[in-house]
């Protein structure tokens, strides 16, 4: 490595950018969520502590958002990586059309969520969706795919797991491709069958790719807000209601805006807490295969 | 099945393994050929019950494009263009200033002290409370001199002798990328709130290009900054030797040599990053009102505004998509060739 002192205009104006636009609101945003500081009505903010935090700790309503959204990420996470795992296998064995395959299988990432959301409500309208004719064959029409609990937060799920899979066939399908040959041919030598040579090479090489691809997924899942907004809007109810999207609601519909810095807090420490957690568990796993 | 391909598998594994791809193929391309039918559908031909194929049960029409080109349906020039506007200018910003930073971060070295990023956070956290509370400036006074006092501060205190580890280039990339960690949200409100407290000195920055635009370039750096790093480390270091012995300057390595050589790269973030901000809707929805609406926000208004004119809503969507979609085709390309490879490892 070289040494020049042009190093620092080179990495300025990217820091720059980053400490005035998310460092510096993070901070500012730091010192609000501990005043009652409310825009309408427009009183002077006040210091109040700690109250914003235990006030939501306490808040139920708090409780069951972080519940909503840890199941959303959950499920759609393990269903992304499965089925997304599972096509990029099947996509790796060479078949005919794999390269339509590929550019086709990949576009629902690149679609705005909004888009994706109100495709989704197309596509589950309970009268004139297709999906409804589809169910109506099998005899179950009209299901509140959208005004049930249960189903809207399946919905949900599902259409995640629709927009995100690409994600994961795209990343593991290049993790397949950098698996070395001859320990295959080894193994098919030894006449290893299929199955047991997916679960000792395939699986635990590509690990620590999925261990990441995963955890990418999972923080990029919290932040859920889009596809929720437009799909249910939290409904019914708030069974369904994200942590960005309830924090969405308090800020601009309370305007309460001591509350929703404190909120939005919580929701950082609450992804840095899983996502350091998550490491932990996994790092022997990694290290030990690598 | 040697697991890379099906040569030695059995045929019925062989077919379910197509089966699975044509049926997920489905799933995935269906209710976008969806989107695209009922764009040309006339109302009563979404509202009798769903309809599949044109010229057989439906007779495709113009209607809704029509509405939206005499501007029915809101204000889709002017947010075609802000978008494209934002989009391109965010992305290529973010491109340019992300790589620089990548390639400082994989050729210099940086020795950034632990001590003067927390004296950082203390003097503008601190100083911005304390200038709030005493000194009688306003919010976004306070702020600028907080945050100028902390930076200059941790800049000269970094010179000196600190207790605490010291944060080399890795450090500092981590630091970069877990930007990307953190919820949106977050920052969201505070950008909303500082910004209308400039806006109140004079400064405005809400529903601004500007605004939006240097917002979205903090959220893509995180990302072009991991995927340039891995592209500048492939490149071979013996060109960038060779100029440095003829006292080529660095910034003219830089320029010359560097980005050259790493066009498909730069291409690839570039589209990464439109792709990026073209979809983005938090940001859009907390920082703009009507001058600088972008795309995502105009087609979710479309689904409350008139309740649920599915054609219509089918047409804004596919001026959503499309363009991505032919992005994807281009970077599929860029696939294919082993391009992206690189970045993943």
């Amino acid at each position: 490595m070289r040494n020049d002192p042009i190093k620092y205009l080179f990495i300025w104006p990217a820091f720059m950018i980053v400490l005035a636009m998310a460092i510096f609101p993070l901070i500012y945003s730091l010192s609000i969520s501990f005043m009652h500081y409310r825009l309408i009505p427009p009183i002077p903010p006040s210091l109040i502590g700690l109250d914003n935090y235990i006030n939501l700790l306490g808040q139920e309503r708090f409780r069951a958002v972080i519940w909503t959204t840890s199941i959303i990420v959950m499920v759609s996470v393990a269903l992304q990586y499965v089925i997304g795992f599972s096509i990029a296998l099947m996509l790796n064995a060479r078949v005919p059309g794999a390269k339509l395959f590929r550019v086709g299988l990949l576009l629902p990432m690149l679609i705005a969520p909004v888009a994706v959301a109100l495709i989704a409500r197309m596509m589950l309208n309970p009268t004139i969706g297709p999906l409804n004719e589809l169910t109506t064959f099998f005899g179950f029409p009209n299901l509140p795919f959208l005004t049930d609990r249960y189903w809207a937060l399946g919905s949900i799920i599902a259409v995640e797991v629709w927009q995100w899979t690409p994600f994961v066939i795209l990343l593991m399908l290049a993790g397949l491709q950098t698996l070395p040959e001859d320990v295959y041919e080894a193994a098919t030598l030894e006449n290893t069958s299929p199955w047991r040579q997916f679960w000792d090479i395939t699986f635990p090489l590509l690990l620590p790719i999925s261990v990441a691809i995963i955890f990418i997924r999972a923080i990029e899942s919290f932040k859920v807000m889009d596809t929720v907004f437009i799909m249910t809007g939290g409904g019914p109810g708030i069974s369904t209601e994200t942590l960005t999207l309830f924090a969405y609601q308090e800020g601009f519909k309370k305007f309460n805006m001591g509350y929703t810095s404190a909120l939005s807090f919580l929701f950082l420490i609450f992804i840095i807490v899983i996502g350091v957690i998550y490491l932990a568990i996994l790092k022997p796993y990694v290290e030990k295969r690598s | 099945m040697s697991v890379r391909r099906l040569s030695g598998m059995s045929p019925t594994g062989r077919s379910l393994a197509i089966f699975g791809l044509f049926f997920w193929a489905f799933i995935t391309l269906f209710p976008l050929y969806w989107v695209l039918v009922t764009a040309f559908k006339s109302p009563p031909a979404v509202n009798g019950g769903p309809t599949y194929i044109p010229w057989v049960d439906f007779e495709p029409t113009l209607q809704a494009w029509r509405d939206i080109a005499v501007g029915l349906r809101g204000n889709f020039y002017g947010t075609v263009i802000n978008s494209t506007l934002v989009g391109v200018t965010a992305a290529a910003l973010a491109t340019l200033f992300g790589s620089m930073a990548a390639y400082a971060l994989v050729r210099f070295p940086f020795r950034i002290k632990l001590g003067s990023g927390l004296i950082f956070f203390a003097i503008a956290f601190g100083g911005y409370l304390f200038l709030l509370e005493f000194s009688g400036l306003s919010r976004s006074g306070s702020m600028v001199y907080a945050f100028t006092c902390a930076l200059v501060v941790s800049i000269v205190v970094n010179r000196y002798k600190l207790p605490g580890p010291i944060l080399g280039n890795d450090d500092v990339i981590f630091w970069f990328v877990s930007q990307r960690m953190f919820p949106p949200v977050v920052v969201a409100f505070a950008l909303f709130l500082m910004f209308s407290e400039f806006g109140r000195s004079g400064l405005t920055l809400i529903d601004t290009f500007w605004g939006l635009t240097l917002v979205y370039v903090a959220f893509s750096l995180p990302i072009v900054v991991w995927l340039m790093r891995d592209f500048f480390v492939a490149l071979p270091i013996e060109v960038e030797e060779a100029a440095l012995v003829e006292n080529v300057p660095s910034w003219r390595i830089f320029i010359d040599i560097v980005l050259p050589m790493s066009a498909p790269g730069l291409a690839a973030t570039f589209m990464i990053t439109l792709a990026f901000v073209w979809n983005e809707f938090l940001f859009a929805l907390f920082l703009t009102n009507t001058k600088w609406q972008t795309l995502p926000i105009l087609v979710a208004g479309q689904n409350s505004q008139r309740g649920d004119e599915w054609w219509a809503v089918s047409a804004a969507v596919m001026f959503a998509i499309v363009p991505m979609i032919v992005m994807a085709t281009v970077l599929g390309r860029l696939m294919r060739s082993g391009l992206m490879l690189g970045s993943i490892k």
